[in-house]
């Protein structure tokens, strides 16, 4: 199976470049097994674009992992749909995984089926936390909505609770998940094993600030806004923190694969 | 949905240390990280903290589950404290490598958690590997500036 895209192709180039491909794809027989094969490769190649898509999705709550897969249904429809001679593959795929994403959003209730009465509840507790968070300048504690919303903490805690239920995470989860590849999924960029290799210890040898800063952006795909309110500094200053810092890594790891 | 009374004597925060045993497989690992989750918001940590100290079982539980000898158990204790909450997980493995090996996963780990620390331990007929995580609700006094 041909599974290894030429790596350095410029990812703006992917677009014509693969024009070809999907001729291939529509004029293959579907029983044909290159056929397959050759839907996986055009799949796979195309992955960080879903990435990205489901990233700009990625609220408070909401499993990147899962909208990585949401956007991923919408590249597979996209490569199955995509007609070569209508021009580009990138402005027929992004509105399709941009509506899988919504669709997603719109039609995924609750995994579980929980009271009305703790939906509600949920809905509060959800607005009371983004409330509290302005007004405080911090992520509020279960007693301070407790108190904010008149309710009592136990129906904080019950509302906390229902609300990872929204979301139903499998407990086979991790299992889908080898354990090698742990890191690729929250940043494309870092995805080859070389360069995360490498770049653990290079890490290790950032100020605990910008350790701190590059775990929150890259790890936990927070906003540069998030970050600042998090570590106490302004956005400006995350911005050129975070620049500085990647420009740091990407000399020592001596590539240009990094990008802020 | 009642409240009872607990005496305070009894209870650090009104949470009690909490000790988990369950296979070290990768799928009980959700199961520690909602323990974790959930006795960090009994102890009122905030939000972002309940979070954070979520993701650091997630990281450490890994890595001890990666390894873990077959059909072992992975033990957890969580214990608050006057400052935080403790988290002890511990596995015993074939080999004695250390979980701070994987740099990367190391890095999350001590990113999101106050203190971080890790053993291990010959035992008889392999070793015992041990992480232990204190994590401090809220960043504001870890990071003043």
């Amino acid at each position: 199976m041909n599974t290894t895209p030429d790596p350095q192709r410029p990812a703006d180039k992917g677009a014509d470049g693969h024009a070809d491909r999907f001729r291939e794809l529509a004029a293959l027989d579907p029983a044909d097994p290159r056929r397959a094969a050759l839907r996986g490769d055009l799949v796979a190649d195309h992955m960080d674009l879903a990435r990205n898509l489901a990233r700009k999705f990625d609220r408070r709550g909401d499993q990147l992992e899962d909208l990585i897969q949401v956007a991923t249904i919408g590249l597979i429809k996209a490569v199955d749909r995509f007609e070569a001679d209508r021009g580009n593959f990138y402005a027929f795929a992004i509105p399709t995984i941009m509506g899988e994403l919504r669709r997603h959003f719109r039609d995924t209730g609750w995994a579980v089926r929980v009271p009305r009465q703790l939906k509600e509840l949920h809905v509060t507790v959800a607005a009371g936390r983004n409330e509290l968070s302005q007004k405080l300048g911090r992520a509020p504690k279960p007693s301070e909505l407790a108190e904010h919303l008149g309710l009592t903490k136990e129906q904080v805690y019950e509302a906390l609770v229902a609300s990872a239920a929204k979301q139903g995470t499998s407990l086979d989860a991790r299992l889908a998940e080898p354990a090698g590849d742990r890191f690729g999924y929250e940043d494309d960029r870092l995805a080859e094993v070389d360069n995360r290799r490498a770049l653990g210890p290079l890490l290790a040898e950032l100020p605990e600030r910008e350790q701190k800063i590059i775990v929150l952006r890259f790890f936990r795909g927070m906003s540069q806004a998030d970050i600042a309110r998090r570590v106490g500094v302004s956005q400006m200053q995350v911005s050129r923190l975070l620049a500085k810092t990647l420009e740091r890594l990407r000399a020592a790891l001596g590539e240009d694969t990094l990008a802020g | 949905m009642s409240e009872l009374e607990t005496s305070p004597v009894t209870r650090t925060h009104g949470v009690r240390d909490v000790e988990v045993r369950v296979w070290a497989d990768a799928e009980q690992v959700p199961l520690l990280r909602s323990f974790a989750a959930d006795i960090a918001m009994r102890m009122d940590f905030d939000l972002d903290s309940i979070e954070d100290l979520r993701m650091a079982v997630d990281e450490a539980c890994s890595l001890l589950v990666r390894a873990a000898a077959p059909d072992s158990a992975l033990l957890c204790w969580f214990e608050p404290e006057e400052l935080g909450i403790r988290v002890r997980v511990r596995v015993d493995a074939e080999h004695g490598v250390a979980p701070s090996s994987d740099p990367m996963g190391w890095q999350i780990l001590t990113a999101l958690a106050a203190t971080v620390t890790e053993s291990v331990d010959a035992i008889d007929g392999g070793y015992r590997i041990s992480v232990e995580l204190l994590a401090v609700p809220g960043p504001a006094e870890v990071d003043p500036r």
